[in-house]
Formats: structure tokens, sequence, C-alpha cells
């Protein structure tokens, strides 16, 4: 099937199989691998994405199920050659050790800011419970939160 | 040695060693532009997938590749009949195939494989090999396979023991005859999976010349050399692995055969072949820690010491050999370190039983023994009356401390954790456990236990104990750190980038350790054994400041001045009373340009005060020894036995802590994890097959499962690490399990004598002890 779909500004076309799954189309037709796969079930939240601004794990939508949205991945977020106030949480905090599943973290937390750019800890445990991480026991991936929503306060 | 340490910090306050700093590689990281195996490829590549065995246990009769030869697509599939056929592995007994050839030992075996040149047609094809089996009787429960007439897994070990391990100081009899009370207790710690993010994968490339290159991320990358070229029938020499950083491991990528499996697929299909698993086959057919029974038996005096201890621990270890040797002697003697229990034997097995081979996990069988023992320690303060903290206190070891079976015991911060645990979390005011357990209601609960773990460990490989390091200025002035030891995300890499930076005095976030590629890195026994900052960290150390001499004398040298004048300063060489200064960039592009481009080059190597046990099991086995004391609050739903941590204390001592960033982020993550293995996670096996092989009913605990926690570090002064630091990758871990324990028998008055304390369990647990407490009524 023909689609067309815009991956951080840029568009893609192409013609794909209807079971071709969004994060096979994101990291091999646009090339883009900080989207991690980490369990094909829609559990681990390594492939969080936005769509349409909203936060969805890419693991289980259809690629044509994306035609004519926006989306934006990890590689989408840096302006002007500059980290992302949430990345740059991310690293100054420490809020990953291996760092596979923070991609999806970082996305996870960019609509969670937007939908409330002051959450509580406990907001933030709530709102990324979609979101698995196995070294950092999340300690400090709290803390990039906050500290993400005071930069952008 | 303990000199440099102390005249080091003497010379200038530390600038980089003690600094939090972020990862040095957390801007790839952030940025999603870290290449972990997942994202990488090679050209030409294909596809791996695996046929896997059906059954749990049964002789092979036919194999039909045909139908999956024919499929468009297919490149290559192999059987048993492209293998080399020698039995090899890890450990002894070695009782790796590649590919079976007579028989299968668990559902997931590996029977054959195929290359193809997409994913999806790979598994197409593998779906199409028809394998023909007669089935035997298989044998899951490891008591159950230990009897005689059991079935037999290997013909060469017809008891269904794969390693036995036996130890013995002192004089048992002679220990209980002084004891005034005998306690028995047993624990079983469950089957519990790494649920590293990223799953286990390789790609693996034939050459012409019959060698390979495998790209794969490995704690051992030059140990797995060594299994695979026995594997494959080739000299080491022609196995060169690369490794990619790590997306978690946790001890799961040690050495796997799916290496030896890809490496066949591509010679016989000239082509480069990845395998990488999805979740399913990661968990289903993956090597889990292993399970481990435990039964102890203390004599303790009146006045609380002890003096006697008989052990036997048990560990099901699959149809094949892992990592699970050294796990099970761990198991079964690394606690006699933690304390004085004067005389001592111990009985451990290591059984075969037709499940998937297990292996090791952080904490390598120490964190298991630990959750059996410290639970154990609880109970017996109960019923002596004695504070359990006291017990400890009593019994532990100290600095300067002999263990029983020769460990030598440099620095010991165990009291100090004890009593800041105590302080810091108000153990000490705890209420008592209830007599009954109530009803209804939540309840609250507080435990603590002790931990302790080794920093490094001799008898990884038999050669040589230590490592090697080069600290390097280039042409382009570029500081570089090179090692043998891959850092495996924890962030072992900027550690030693600050000690480096340390010596140098030059800015930690611009020296680089570069990544391991067996070609061209040096030896290394690999990141194990918690011995990364203590080995790795000290060769570095040293390397750097073989660097900086080498650095002052030239530096001496161009600015005409002796070298004593010369100090190295902020990123550059200075005149101690002025005029003049070269920085590192000129200094290497003057060393280039004199020497033909050459690198200067320091080198460092560290050989740890550690012995190689001898026939008794007697000598020191660690460059150095960590402590730590955890304190858990929890919460008990008397209803439904669900308990959920509610808060944390983590005390350690880790020595001089080079990175409190990175430090603090390691014990984070192992009470998380210790709290997943005492509640939340256990790999579920009926008739052989594992019944939850995804995240959605293996539940890896989630931001709301852990706690917010408090961390403190209680520095002692070692003689061995750089600036003295110790490790904390596997101590992190070892105390939680039993901490949590203790916190729910403090809460309800019930003893948990298996982990994971599911709601199931507990539930039980407190229906019988209320009915009991009925009946007595």
């Amino acid at each position: 099937m023909e689609i067309t779909l815009t991956i951080n500004d840029r568009t893609f076309k192409a013609d794909v199989e209807p079971r071709l799954l969004l994060v096979h189309f994101i990291r091999e037709n646009a090339c883009l691998t900080g989207t991690h796969i980490g369990c094909e079930t829609t559990t681990c939240g390594a492939c969080t994405i936005l769509l349409d601004g909203k936060a969805v794990k890419s693991c289980t939508l259809l690629a044509v199920q994306a035609r004519g949205k926006r989306l934006t991945t990890v590689e989408g977020l840096m302006k002007n050659g500059r980290l992302h106030p949430i990345q740059e949480a991310f690293w100054e905090e420490h809020g990953l050790q291996c760092g596979y599943c923070t991609p999806g973290m970082i996305m996870a937390a960019y609509h969670l800011l937007q939908e409330n750019p002051n959450p509580s800890d406990e907001q933030i445990r709530r709102g990324l419970e979609g979101n698995l991480c196995r070294c950092t026991g999340y300690q400090n991936i709290v803390k990039a939160i906050q500290s993400a929503a005071a930069k952008l306060a | 040695m303990a000199d440099a340490v102390a005249v080091t910090s003497q010379i200038r306050k530390r600038k980089s060693v003690g600094q939090p700093l972020p990862q040095i590689d957390s801007a790839e990281k952030v940025k999603g532009l870290t290449q972990y195996l997942q994202d990488l490829s090679v050209p030409g590549m294909l596809y791996g997938a695996i046929v896997r065995s059906a059954i749990p246990h049964g002789l092979i009769r036919e194999i039909d590749t045909s139908r999956a030869e024919r499929l468009s697509g297919v490149r290559a599939v192999i059987t048993a009949r492209d293998c080399p056929g020698v039995l090899f592995g890890p450990q002894e007994p070695q009782d790796w195939e590649i590919l079976c050839r007579n028989k299968v030992r668990y559902i997931g075996d590996e029977v054959a494989a195929v290359a193809a040149i997409s994913p999806d047609v790979a598994k197409e094809a593998a779906a199409l090999v028809r394998v023909e089996y007669q089935e035997l009787p298989a044998v899951y429960d490891p008591f159950e396979a230990l009897k005689p007439g059991a079935p037999v897994l290997w013909e060469q070990h017809p008891d269904n023991v794969a390693y036995r391990f036996h130890i013995e100081r002192g004089d048992l009899e002679a220990g209980f005859a002084r004891a005034d009370d005998v306690f028995e207790h047993d624990f079983y710690t469950g089957r519990f999976y790494h649920g590293q993010m990223e799953p286990m994968g390789c790609i693996v490339q034939y050459h012409a010349d019959g060698g390979y290159t495998i790209w794969t991320p490995t704690h051992l990358p030059f140990r797995s050399r060594m299994t695979y070229s026995k594997g494959l029938g080739v000299s080491m020499d022609k196995i060169r692995i690369v490794v990619p950083p790590f997306g978690g491991s946790f001890g799961m990528k040690y050495e796997l055969n799916i290496n030896c499996i890809a490496a066949l697929l591509s010679k016989k299909s000239r082509r480069p072949v990845k395998i990488f698993f999805e979740r399913e086959e990661d968990i289903g057919a993956g090597h889990p820690r292993m399970g481990l029974h435990f039964h102890y038996r203390l004599g303790v005096t009146r006045d609380g010491r002890f003096v006697a201890k008989e052990a036997r621990v048990v560990g099901t270890g699959g149809a094949r050999t892992f990592w699970t040797p050294p796990v099970l002697s761990t198991a079964c003697y690394r606690i006699d370190s933690l304390y004085h229990f004067q005389n001592v034997r111990t009985e451990g097995f290591l059984v075969y039983t037709n499940q998937s081979p297990a292996t090791c996990f952080r904490g390598f069988g120490n964190a298991e023994a630990l959750t059996a023992l410290e639970t154990f320690i609880d109970e017996i303060g109960e019923r002596t009356g004695i504070d359990p903290v006291e017990l400890r206190r009593m019994n532990g070891v100290k600095a300067g401390d002999v263990s029983l079976h020769g460990w030598r015991i440099a620095s010991c911060g165990l009291r100090e954790c004890l009593d800041r645990a105590e302080s810091v979390s108000g153990f000490r005011n705890r209420k008592p456990p209830p007599k009954i357990p109530p009803r209804r209601g939540v309840v609250r609960g507080i435990g603590l236990a002790a931990g302790h773990h080794i920093s490094g460990n001799r008898i990884i490989i038999n050669e040589y104990d230590g490592a090697s390091a080069q600290v390097r200025l280039g042409f382009d002035g570029q500081v570089a750190v090179i090692v043998g030891e891959p850092d495996i995300g924890q962030g072992m890499n900027t550690v030693f980038a600050q000690i480096a930076a340390e010596v140098l005095d030059v800015d930690p976030a611009s020296v680089r350790s570069l990544p391991i590629d067996t070609l061209v890195s040096p030896h290394g026994v690999g990141t194990l054994g918690s011995r990364g900052t203590t080995v790795a960290g000290r060769a570095v150390q040293l390397a750097a400041e073989d660097a900086r001499t080498k650095l002052v004398s030239l530096a001496a040298e161009l600015l005409g001045v002796p070298p004593q004048e010369i100090r190295l300063q902020s990123g550059s060489a200075v005149v101690a009373s002025g005029g003049g200064s070269l920085s590192m960039a000129e200094l290497g592009r003057e060393y280039a340009t004199r020497y033909g481009g050459a690198f200067l080059i320091g080198h460092g190597h560290f050989t740890p005060p550690t012995e190689i046990p001898d026939a008794t099991k007697y000598g020191n086995l660690s460059t150095s020894y960590v402590f730590g004391t955890h304190v858990a609050e929890v919460e008990v739903d008397t209803e439904t036995g669900a308990t959920r941590v509610v808060r944390y204390w983590a005390l350690h001592d880790s020595g001089t802590i080079i990175n409190p960033s990175t430090a603090t982020g390691q014990v984070h993550g192992g009470v998380a994890q210790g709290i997943a293995s005492a509640l939340l996670e256990e790999v579920l096996v009926k008739d052989g097959r594992v019944t939850n092989p995804n995240f959605l009913d293996y539940r890896i605990p989630g931001f709301q499962d852990i706690p917010e926690m408090y961390v403190e570090f209680v520095e002692t002064k070692d003689p061995y690490g750089p600036f003295g630091a110790k490790s904390i990758g596997e101590s992190s871990l070892n105390p939680t399990a039993a901490a949590v324990c203790n916190a729910i028998y403090n809460a309800v008055g019930v003893r948990v004598h298996q982990t994971p304390v599911t709601p199931e369990r507990l539930w039980k647990l407190l229906e019988t002890a209320r009915t009991e407490a009925r009946k007595k009524e």
C-alpha cells in the first residue's frame, strides 16, 4: 500500500506491505534506529514515539495506520544542534544506564509534560507506568522529568 | 601501592574522582544515536532463526529440512551434520553441542537453524523443518532427578549431578557440641529472568581464511573466544569479537551458543548472519538465574556466637551447563566470609533437569545465599532474644580478618553500615510483629539484612587474575583509555575516564574509553565478579601514572626545565615557578611528530593479591571485599497477601566512590531487581514449558512498584583499588530480598521460605497461621 507520512518534519513516501509494523517502518525505511524494540507486545515502551503529538507504542501499530500523520521520534527532539530540555535532564540527572529504554522514556515524558507541565512524583510514576527500565530502578528518571519540567517552565 | 593512593590524594584535592559526572556516552544515548546490536547491519547480511525442540526429552529420529530448503529466500539450513561435533562449553562439564546430535533435553533445545533474506522468511523456514522424536520421560524437580531410577539426561552423569561441591573447615561436630542451640532453616529462591531491555543477539561473519568476526555485546569477549574456538574447531586468533554498546545484561550475555549457530550459518551461506531474539525466545529459551534450595543448620552459643554451620545447597541447573557451577559454589561458601561460622561443612549439587539451562545473574549465587541466610539470622535473633543486628555485629568479619577459607578482608565497613542503617531508617524502634496475622487491613513492617560481595575473583580464567590498560595521547590531542573490559551499560567507561583524568588533571569529559575489539584491545578477563572498577580501574590508574611520567619528561625537555619543575594542571603541563606551559594537544602533536606519528602511551597492569584456592578451597579469592546493609519497609494487604515496598534505605561500603552518580545508580537498579526477585518475578515452567514468556505475563517492576530510596556510602580505605575504590555492581542487590522478607515477617508475623513472595503464596501462609490460631482458641 502507498503511504505518506511525516517523521521529524521529513516526508516519507513508500509502498509498504499492510502487515508492516510502524516501528519497522521507522527503523528500516526511515533509518531512525533510536526507537528500539524491546518486547513486541506493547508492554516495555522502548518503541514509544509521538503520533500527532500523542505518545504511542510503535510496535503494535501498523505503518499504514500512520498514513498522513505527523510522527516525532527521539531523533526529532534536538533543535539547532541543541539537546531538548528533557534530553538534557536525562543526561544531567543520570536518568539512564544502558540507555536502551531511554528514547521511549523521553518520548513518554515529552507527552506527559505537555499534558501536565508540573507533575508530582506520583503523577510522573503513573504517567510513565507503561515504560519499563531494568537498570535505574526509576529513581533518576523521575528526577530527570522533574528537572525537565523546571527547565521548560 | 597503598602509598601511591595516599600520596596522590595528598598532593592536591581531587578534581575528577568523587565527582557525580554524567556518563560520558549519555549524550549519544539521549539523542537516540547509540548503535546497539539491534541497530547494526553488515552488507549482505542474512537473518537466522533457530529450530527448537518441541518436547522436553527425547531421541531425534529424523530431521527433514527439505521444505525449508525449498522456500524462496532461504540461503542455508544447518543441523548437527554441519557441526564439528565436539562437546564444549564455558564450564565443566562441557556439554554444549551447537546443534543437538542424537537427543533433545529441554523444550527449546537447538535442533537446526536457518538463514534467510529476512527475519520473516527465516521464521517461516524454521517452522517448515520437521523433526521426529522418540519421547523419553522427563524430570524437572532437582530432588526427583537425584533419586535412583530418575530419567537420565546425560549418560556420562547417570546420577544427574552435573557438578558437586564440597567444603569442610574446622571440626563441625565439635562446633555443634559447643552450641547451646541448634537452628534449622530451609529456603528456596526461584528461577528469575534477567529482563535486560535488549534481548540476546549477535552478528557473525565467516571469512574465507576460516575465521569469524562476531559482533555481540558480551561481558567476556576474550574468554568466550576460547569457548567458541573449541566449539567451532578453529584457533582462538581466528575469532574476532567486537563489542557494541550493551542494552543491559545482568549476567545473561556471557557466553551464548547462538554465536556458534550464527557462525555455522554464515559459513554455509557465505554471508554474514544476524540472530536477534524476540522477547518470547529470550525468556522461553533463555538462561535465567537458577532455582536454588538451601538447607542450613546453625549452632549458636547462649551469648549469640555462631560456632557451627552445616549446609546443603541444590541448584536446578537445567539441561546443559552454562555458568552454573561457579554460581553453585558461590552460593555454597561465599557467606563464610561475611560471618565467622568457625566450623563449616557444605555440600552442593548442581542437578541436570529438562529445562532451559540456567546461568548466572548479578549477585552470582551470593544474593540467593544471603536471602536464605539473612532471613535465618532474623529468625535466630527472635528465637534467642538477641537483637539480630547485634548478632551480625558480633559474628561479622572486620578489617584485618582472614576468613575461614583464607579470604583476606583488608577493609570492612559492615558495622558502619549496620549502625547507619539502624539510625537513618528507624529500624531500632520497630514494633514487634503481630502474634496472629490480622484478618483485614493493610499493615506495615520493617526488615533489615546485611550483605557483602567480592571485587574481582581469582578463578575466572586459570591463567591469571588482573588487568592491563593503556592511557594514550595522540597527534590530535585526544586522551584515550584502552582496556580489555567492556562497559556493560553501568558506566564503567566513565569511571575509567575519571580515574585517568584525575591522574593527568584533564577534563574527564574530554577522555574517551575505547570500545572493545579482541583484534586490538588488550586481553581482559572480562566484566564480571564486580571487578571492573577495582581491578581494571587500578590498571587504568597505573597506566595514567606512567603516561604522566612520560608527559612530564617530554614537557621538561621542551620547556628546558628539570622534570621536577613540571606540573600537570587543568589540561596542560606547566612550569611550577611560572614561565611556560604546553597543552595536551601540543604535547600529543609534538610526541607524534618526533616519533613517526606514535601515540604517547602509558602502560599499566595490576595483579591483585589473590590466590588460586588449594585442593581444600583455601586461598584469598578477591582483591577486596564490600559490605552493605539494607532496610525495607513494606505494606502487606492481609486479605490478599499483596506486598508493596514503600520505603527503602541502602547503606554501602564500596571504598572510595569514584562517581557518586553512577554508584548510586547501581544501587537503585540493584535494589529494584532485588525487590523484583523478592516479590514479583519467577519463570514459571509447567511440564517443561515456560508459561510466562513475555513481559505481559512475566512482569518486571514498573515505576509504581519501586519506592523512593535512600542511598548512602560509608567510605572505607582499601589498599588495592584505584584511589581506594571497591565494587558496587552486585553488592547493591545482595541484601535486598532478605530485607523485604524480614519486613514481611515484621508486618504479619509469618516467615516466608521461598521467593518470590507472591500474593497467593503469602495469602496461603497467612490463612494457615490464622486457622491454627483459631484452633488454639
